[in-house]
């Protein structure tokens, strides 16, 4: 018997049982379903936080104070990361394009009756490179105001909204602590970083807030929180995170643990891949087994289909199927059974994924391998669960086949 | 054993279509074992009608399942159509099934779902008959038993007697050298019955070697000769149909 008329039989059955039918290809959809929506949202999420991470700016490295991995937890390691140390930097490093330090604190910012706790980051002229900032109206902070401490700000698109609503706050002024800023410049809106807002925020000129507001400084200088540092390019990175550390060892006078760390974009991705990466691994593992379930749910109902169709099983032998037609005849409603299911699941999820991706920020698709993951799996299921009912239908012996009731 | 050929007017010796010789069926293991054929030795020629006659439990349908390819011999040798087929494998049998013999049962045996079209051409589907060629002997096969104006009812829109000539279709339209039947007539009225036998009758009429198992004596009549079992045993080989009133077993 060729396959085509094989193919047509089990269709035949197939649809001439369609409650019964389409509730054992229930277990395929869902198993379908859920491994196409997982991966494709799974990496959906992933390509979000490489966007996210896009936001801070182009081959960003930022040196931060202190130093995590320090094998000596007990001791306090102070944290001297002063302007000093970004002046070198920027005059000694070669591989790198500018350099942003940064002092920051939160606090109130007032105007008028309206006051609200924002991010004032203290910086310099070079900030708006480094992180990829745009002055949307007026203009940003200028070396000039930078070195004689000016009381000028720069207001994130958040922050004014908030603070003067439509009105527009160029030459406006605010208050932080009793001291008052003119507004210079609006930021043009940025979106957020991992829940935070990056367009709420004040900026002013590290050398005004340091000296006026915190006043924090150490034996070395001016304290200031982290350092932003853009690379000439993203295959200098490596380069200049090393001549970094090394000028900064030397700076601090280090021997044993560093006192400061440099971290980069990337490996802050690879963090969240690796935890969007074994989510995604867990989901998946969930949605394999209800693939599993579905495919046990094929194999029990081709075995009472099995047990029904007994006398048509002895029949079709006597009149002289073989047991291979017989075999070939169940594998194939099975396969039909899961390889159905897998489509009408790869469907669901698929339109699962595009109804996320437009509804949320993750900017998830349908994937490519996801699909072809769970084609070749149930069809797998289909071949699997479909033997042994088959095998069962096959060996019937065709005289107790046609005398059973 | 029958050496006369009166059926056969052309060659001086008929065709040999089933060849018993000392053939034995046992039935289970050890204590319980059933010897349901004991040493049956029978010839049936090409082109007889036989009937198959013996009590409840006598090894008539066992001898049809034997002839028939569907169960090998404990011991013996069975020779269809000049082939050896009690050494034969599972899938030579199902070829020897599909292209030699027919069957026709008691219970119809129809698949349900599907025409009566369908139902006939099922046999042809499993001998690789191309599907154009499937459709135009299956609507000759019908017509020959005539339904031909019955092709697209299911069995559940068929009478008895009309499933049953669907059945003989199917069982006809591979050409097999040998129709076998076991109590063919069993579940029919006597008015169905006789039609029934008539299509018997025609077919043998136009060569086909029929073999069936029946109570009815009046079916057995029809027949143009009596095989007696009894115990597993052929005890009359070649009865008359006409001397069954008398005979008593
Ligand atoms: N599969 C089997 N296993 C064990 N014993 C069997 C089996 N099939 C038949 N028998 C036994 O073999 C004997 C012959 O049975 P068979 O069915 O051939 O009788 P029969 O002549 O067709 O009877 P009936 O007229 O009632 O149909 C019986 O004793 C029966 O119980
Ligand atoms: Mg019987």
């Amino acid at each position: 018997m060729d396959l085509v008329e094989s193919v047509k039989m089990a269709t035949a059955t197939l649809t001439g049982n369609r409650l019964r039918s389409a509730l054992t290809m229930l277990g395929m959809i869902i198993g379908n379903a859920s491994v196409v929506a997982m991966i494709g949202i799974g990496e959906g999420a992933q390509r979000f936080a490489a966007d996210q991470f896009k936001s801070l700016g182009p081959n960003v490295l930022f040196i931060v104070p202190g130093n995590d991995n320090a094998r000596n937890r007990t001791l306090n390691i102070p944290k001297t990361l002063v302007l000093g140390d970004a002046k070198a930097i920027a005059e000694q490093v070669p591989s790198i394009n500018d350099v942003a330090p940064q002092l920051q604190n939160q606090a109130p910012v007032v105007y008028g009756n309206k006051r609200k706790s924002t991010l004032v980051i203290g910086t310099t002229e070079r900030f708006a490179i480094v992180r990829d900032y745009n002055v949307a109206r007026g203009r940003f902070i200028t070396q000039q105001e930078v070195q004689r401490g000016t009381p000028v700000a720069v207001i994130g698109s958040k922050l004014a909204e908030t603070l003067f609503g439509t009105k527009n706050p160029l030459g406006e002024r605010v208050r932080v602590r009793g001291l008052s800023f003119k507004i210079i410049g609006l930021l043009a809106s940025k979106g957020s970083f991992l829940g935070n807002n990056q367009d709420d925020v004040l900026l002013v000129p590290l050398s005004t807030l340091s000296s006026r507001l915190t006043g924090r400084t150490s034996p070395y200088g001016v304290e200031v929180t982290f350092i932003s540092v853009s690379a000439k390019d993203k295959s200098q990175m490596a380069a200049a995170k090393t001549q970094i550390t090394n000028l900064l060892r030397l700076r601090h006078k280090i021997v044993t643990e560093d006192d400061f760390t440099v971290r980069s974009q990337d490996e802050a991705l690879s963090i969240i891949g690796a935890v969007t990466g074994a989510l995604t691994i867990m989901l998946v593992a969930i949605a394999g087994i209800s693939l599993l379930v579905g495919g046990i749910g094929i194999m029990n109902i081709m075995l009472v289909s099995v047990t029904e169709r007994t006398q048509e099983i002895g029949l079709r032998k006597a009149i002289g199927a073989t047991q291979s037609d017989i075999l070939i005849q169940f594998l194939i409603e099975s396969i039909i059974l899961s390889a159905a299911g897998g489509i009408i699941g790869i469907m669901i999820g698929a339109g699962t994924v595009v109804m996320v991706g437009v509804l949320t920020p993750l900017k998830s698709s349908v994937s490519m391998p996801a699909i072809a993951l769970a084609v070749s799996v149930s069809g797998g299921i289909g071949v699997f669960f479909g033997v042994v009912p088959a095998q069962r239908a096959a060996r019937l012996d065709p005289i107790v086949a046609l005398r059973s009731n | 054993m029958p050496s006369d050929n009166s059926h056969s007017a052309v060659s001086h010796k008929a065709a040999v279509i089933i060849r018993l010789e000392g053939v034995n069926k046992v039935y289970g293991l050890g204590e319980t074992t059933v010897n349901a054929l004991r040493d049956v030795n029978l010839t049936v020629n090409a082109g007889e009608y036989c009937a198959i006659m013996g009590a409840s439990g006598s090894g008539k349908s066992t001898m049809m399942n034997m002839i028939g390819c569907l169960d090998r011999p404990t011991t013996g040798h069975y020779y269809l159509d000049g082939e050896a087929v009690a050494e034969m494998d599972d899938s030579q049998l199902a070829h020897v099934r599909n292209r030699k013999i027919g069957f026709v049962f008691q219970q119809f045996h129809l698949l349900s779902q599907v025409s009566a079209l369908e139902n006939v051409m099922l046999p042809m589907i499993y001998a690789n008959v191309p599907a154009a060629e499937r459709k135009e002997r299956a609507i000759a096969a019908l017509q020959q038993v005539g339904l031909g104006d019955r092709l697209n009812n299911r069995p559940n829109q068929l009478s008895g007697g009309q499933q049953q000539r669907v059945a003989i279709a199917r069982a006809i339209v591979n050409r097999p050298v040998l129709l076998l039947a076991d109590e063919p007539t069993g579940a029919l009225d006597s008015k169905t019955t006789q039609e029934i036998l008539e299509i018997f009758g025609n077919l043998n009429t136009k060569g086909m070697t029929v073999v069936m198992v029946t109570h009815e004596a009046e079916v057995a009549r029809c027949t143009r000769r009596v095989i007696w079992f009894r115990d597993g045993q052929v005890i009359h080989e070649n009865l008359k149909p006409e001397d069954l009133m008398q005979a008593t077993f």
